[in-house]
């Protein structure tokens, strides 16, 4: 099979060869059996120190192999694509439950198991709109964009010390075959650009970055005001040098729009994933239908938004992506699923299995989860707060979904007084327990952004977009000095 | 010879056929003579397989099985001073050849490099115990039945655990390969089992999540051990509630002493402050901490994850004293750094087949102190003893920012007073270094290639 691009052979394997194994699957007892068959090609230019630091691209491939018994879940991978290697592991997985009562001999075929459905292709619908693909485009192209985001940096103040800028893309070739009869493929493109700019003056340094992500080609970097990214770290990293401490204690905070919604994402999405719903591991569990947040607060997890760095087009169980609606005026609505998580939760498949490579089993994860667009101007949330911070930009953050306990780093805060924004403060961290925290959203702006991160979780690190406008939370922990 | 066997590898009627996988010993061999063909004199290349099975549990049934094999190959060359790197996991001619190719244009767009790649040289004779055969027999059945046996125990331990959510049991094994242009040809082997589990316990509306795991060369846990370990770890802080905010003596678990030493390994790495991203910068010689603060990297522990004869670049490992008695003594250099400031490289090259080389520690050893644990806690009139950590996003290797939540305990005038949570610590780790008032003399037991013992601090800023 020969690709549009002129690429080569694309990785695939045979639709014959595919059919043996999921048939082999269902010899051995299992209810449903998967293929994931990827081959990546990571590509990047890192600019740092004044020079090209690293040039790199290369190629991840391997096949994941899912046997479910029940909603008992068996996974295997490898970098072996030979079909006796396939079949070994199928035997090892199945073997690991005991030994299979009423299986289906291999080769007399005699037995009770039932025979694995043919497979019939699914065409998805392309939302994707690539123009130049990273893979028929040469590294030095990046050279540009790197060398004008670094003097963009550089000449913004003398206390600017280092600056590091690259520019990376990744490029997936993804089929997913099943017993169902399945046989789905994608290619998944997505652009990414960091820029972290360290500011140093009297022993003080502070490092400052922005890393915008898309899903799109290389028309992402040709097209990139890397000055603006540039400018707006270096001008970070020098303010914040410069910052006082936050004095910390309990406060009203009000949460900077775009990468201000990790809190949602942290103190909320990570608890509405059927993978921690089902072990009981989610406080949210049992709650559809409850009032868990303000009423101002309608929360989404969007798959389908066009070149958004957390969309995808099929789910990795090969189901096509949606718009999930999580949360309604403050009540839960849904939980995010995957095949397993839906069938133990109850809930209706959403699309949102994912999995970073070959190499995990899918779950259900986030998308584009932001919270919607409010009716306030951000200075009216912010003259609501008499003396509070203002957390403009987060860093990352984690969860503890049993507990519901987070944590956040603040990038750039600044002090609230009486309504108006005052001095720069550094140190910063909010902590407390997401679903204490969702009602007390109590104003939500109308200026949504979101922006690009990348989540980790039991299927491993996958892009995402967290979002949310302009909110005030009434109280909430603020670590400081 | 070599240009042939490129050939013979991509004729049509071969019988070598350039989609079949290589074993890592032969793509090795392949991307070497393919190297040499496409013109570098100089280059490394690093292949690694592994393998690793494992099950995970959830209410006396296996939820799920997993098992892996994967591979990689990684390879560095050089055109001119020029470095370019690529790798790939498929292991056929045609995949390796691209992979070379791709690294001998990247060679073109990289700026050059002062790198000495090193000669063959002995490795010291030290048995390392890194791999035990005898995991290989570990089956899944011996995985289900240890972790059934874990979560049972847990569950009858105390009333409060309601849920054991993650329960995993899991072996591994791996080897890699180094080879230069130099002739060095270096390979090893390893591999660990682990068992562990997180037991939420539940008071009211009050929960809290214990995690405790074993992981070792051999599979000889003791199950009540464990389970009665996690159990305790999410007991103790149920009903917790926050310090009032001010400075604090606080002594630092030697659970979670590690993570915020980890957390600032790379200002010491040469690297870093060549880039202006160490505020170790110009400190050698000096004094950097307090002088009971003494800090080896030290790769000839036995059995310890962070062990190793040579480093990711081939250079022969090193026991390096990095600070004695509070003074700096070395930075930790790669090949590339070391060139740069005309020393010798340290043999603390880190280096996967998918990345570029970097600098790491071997195994990183705080030496022990002189008291117990208990001297520690009772030091001070009040203390906030701190055994678990949250989130480290708020912490900033190059600055030293110290910003995160920590639960733990209150002490005063001796005695444990009450279960803390929702407090964060606000500190800077350079800062740190010179109120270290006391280290413990144990380490904790984890599998880890950073030991530290428990440390007492002063004048932490405590919000609650």
């Amino acid at each position: 099979m020969e690709d549009s691009l002129g690429l080569g052979i694309l990785p695939f394997m045979e639709q014959e060869k595919a059919q043996r194994l999921l048939q082999a699957g269902r010899d051995r007892g299992a209810d449903f059996t998967e293929l994931f068959e990827e081959e990546t090609r990571h590509a990047s230019v890192s600019y740092k120190d004044k020079k090209v630091e690293s040039a790199t691209a290369g190629t991840d491939y391997g096949i994941g192999i899912r046997l479910l018994f029940g909603t008992e879940v068996l996974y295997a991978h490898t970098s072996k694509d030979d079909e006796e290697h396939l079949l070994k592991l199928i035997d090892a997985l199945a073997q690991s439950r005991g030994p299979v009562v009423g299986a289906r001999h291999p080769s007399t075929g005699s037995g009770t198991m039932p025979v694995s459905k043919p497979i019939v292709g699914v065409q998805l619908e392309n939302r994707q709109r690539i123009v130049l693909d990273p893979r028929t485009i040469g590294q030095e192209r990046k050279l540009d964009l790197l060398l004008r985001a670094d003097q963009a940096a550089r000449s913004f103040s003398k206390k600017i010390s280092q600056v590091n800028a690259r520019a990376g893309d990744v490029v997936s070739e993804i089929l997913i075959c099943n017993s169902d009869g399945l046989w789905v493929t994608d290619t998944r493109t997505r652009c990414r650009f960091h820029i972290s700019v360290t500011a140093e003056e009297g022993g003080e340094i502070f490092v400052a970055g922005e890393a915008p992500g898309v899903q799109r080609g290389f028309e992402f970097f040709e097209g990139l005001d890397a000055e603006r990214y540039a400018h707006d770290a270096a001008e970070r990293a020098v303010r914040m040098l410069s910052a006082g401490y936050v004095k910390g204690g309990k406060m009203p905070v009000v949460m900077g729009n775009g990468f201000g919604g990790v809190i949602f994402h942290e103190a909320c999405g990570h608890l509405l994933e059927t993978e921690g719903v089902r072990h009981k591991a989610s406080v949210f569990t049992g709650k559809i239908g409850e009032q868990i947040a303000h009423s101002e607060v309608t929360a989404i997890d969007d798959g389908l938004i066009e070149g958004s760095w957390g969309s995808i087009q099929m789910d990795d169980e090969g189901r096509p992506s949606e718009k999930t609606t999580l949360i309604e005026n403050g009540v839960l609505k849904t939980y995010m699923s995957d095949r397993v998580g839906a069938e133990e939760t109850g809930v209706v498949l959403s699309g949102s299995a994912r999995r970073e490579s070959y190499q995990y089993a899918p779950v259900s994860r986030m998308r584009n989860t932001y919270i919607a667009a409010g009716k306030h101007t951000p200075a009216e949330v912010l003259a609501s707060v008499e003396d509070g911070l203002y957390a403009k930009k987060l860093g990352g953050g984690s969860v503890n979904p049993a507990t519901g306990e987070f944590n956040f780093a603040v990038e750039e805060g600044y002090v609230i007084r009486h309504g108006q924004i005052a001095e720069a403060v550094r140190g910063a961290t909010l902590i407390g327990k997401g679903p204490e925290i969702l009602p007390l959203i109590s104003m939500v702006g109308n200026d949504l952004e979101l922006a690009a991160g990348m989540c980790g979780a039991s299927s491993g690190s996958i892009p995402v977009n967290v979002g949310q406008p302009t909110l005030r939370v009434d109280s909430i922990l603020v670590g400081g000095r | 010879m070599i240009s042939s066997t490129l050939r013979q590898a991509q004729g049509p009627d071969s019988g070598h056929p350039i989609n079949q996988t290589l074993s890592p010993a032969d793509a090795v061999d392949f991307v070497s003579e393919e190297s040499r063909r496409q013109g570098a004199d100089r280059f490394d290349i690093v292949a690694g397989e592994s393998e690793s099975m494992g099950l995970e549990l959830f209410e006396g049934k296996v939820k799920s099985t997993e098992l892996s094999n994967s591979r990689g190959i990684g390879v560095r060359l050089f055109r001119g001073k020029r470095p370019g790197f690529a790798f790939t996991e498929r292991m056929t001619r045609e995949a390796l050849a691209r992979t070379v190719a791709d690294a001998w244009s990247h060679a073109s767009l990289t700026d050059e490099v002062e790198i000495d790649l090193p000669h063959p040289a002995p490795l010291p004779e030290i048995d390392l115990r890194l791999f035990n055969p005898d995991l290989e027999s570990v089956s899944f059945e011996d995985m289900k039945n240890f972790g059934l046996k874990l979560e049972e125990i847990a569950l009858k331990t105390d009333s409060r655990i309601e849920n054991v959510p993650y329960l995993g049991v899991s072996r591994g094994s791996g080897f890699s390969m180094l080879r230069n242009s130099n002739g060095v040809f270096y390979q090893s082997r390893q591999s660990s089992v682990s068992a562990g589990l997180g037991a939420v316990a539940k008071d009211g509306e009050n929960k809290k999540m214990g995690v405790y795991s074993k992981a070792g060369r051999s599979f000889e846990f003791d199950a009540e051990f464990i389970a009665h370990k996690a159990v305790e770890r999410a007991v103790e802080l149920l009903n917790a509630s926050p310090l009032e905010s001010g400075t604090y003596p606080v002594v630092f678990s030697n659970r979670v002493s590690p993570q915020i030493f980890s957390m600032f390994s790379s200002p010491f790495f040469a690297e870093a402050v060549q880039k202006g991203q160490s505020r170790l910068s110009g400190k050698l010689g000096q004094s950097i901490a307090v002088p009971e603060f003494n800090l080896v990297s030290d790769p000839f522990i036995p059995l310890m994850p962070g062990s190793y004869l040579f480093d990711g670049e081939g250079v022969a490992a090193r026991k390096l004293d990095i600070v004695r008695d509070g003074v700096l003594q070395t930075f930790l250099y790669n090949l590339e750094s070391a060139k740069k400031d005309g020393v010798a490289p340290t043999g603390t090259a880190s280096r996967g087949y998918s990345g570029k080389a970097g600098t790491g520690f071997a195994n990183y050893m705080v030496r022990k102190g002189n008291q117990t644990l208990d001297e520690l806690l009772t030091a001070n009139p009040r203390c906030f003893y701190v055994v678990k950590l949250e989130g480290g996003s708020g912490c900033s290797a190059v600055s030293g920012e110290i910003s995160i939540g920590a639960q733990g305990f209150f002490y005063e005038g001796g005695k444990r007073i009450h279960a803390v949570d929702r407090v964060t610590l606000n500190t800077n780790f350079f800062d740190l270094l010179n109120l270290i008032r006391g280290f413990s003399d144990s380490y904790s037991d984890s599998f880890s290639s950073v030991k530290v013992p428990d440390v007492l601090v002063d004048n932490i800023h405590v919000s609650g």
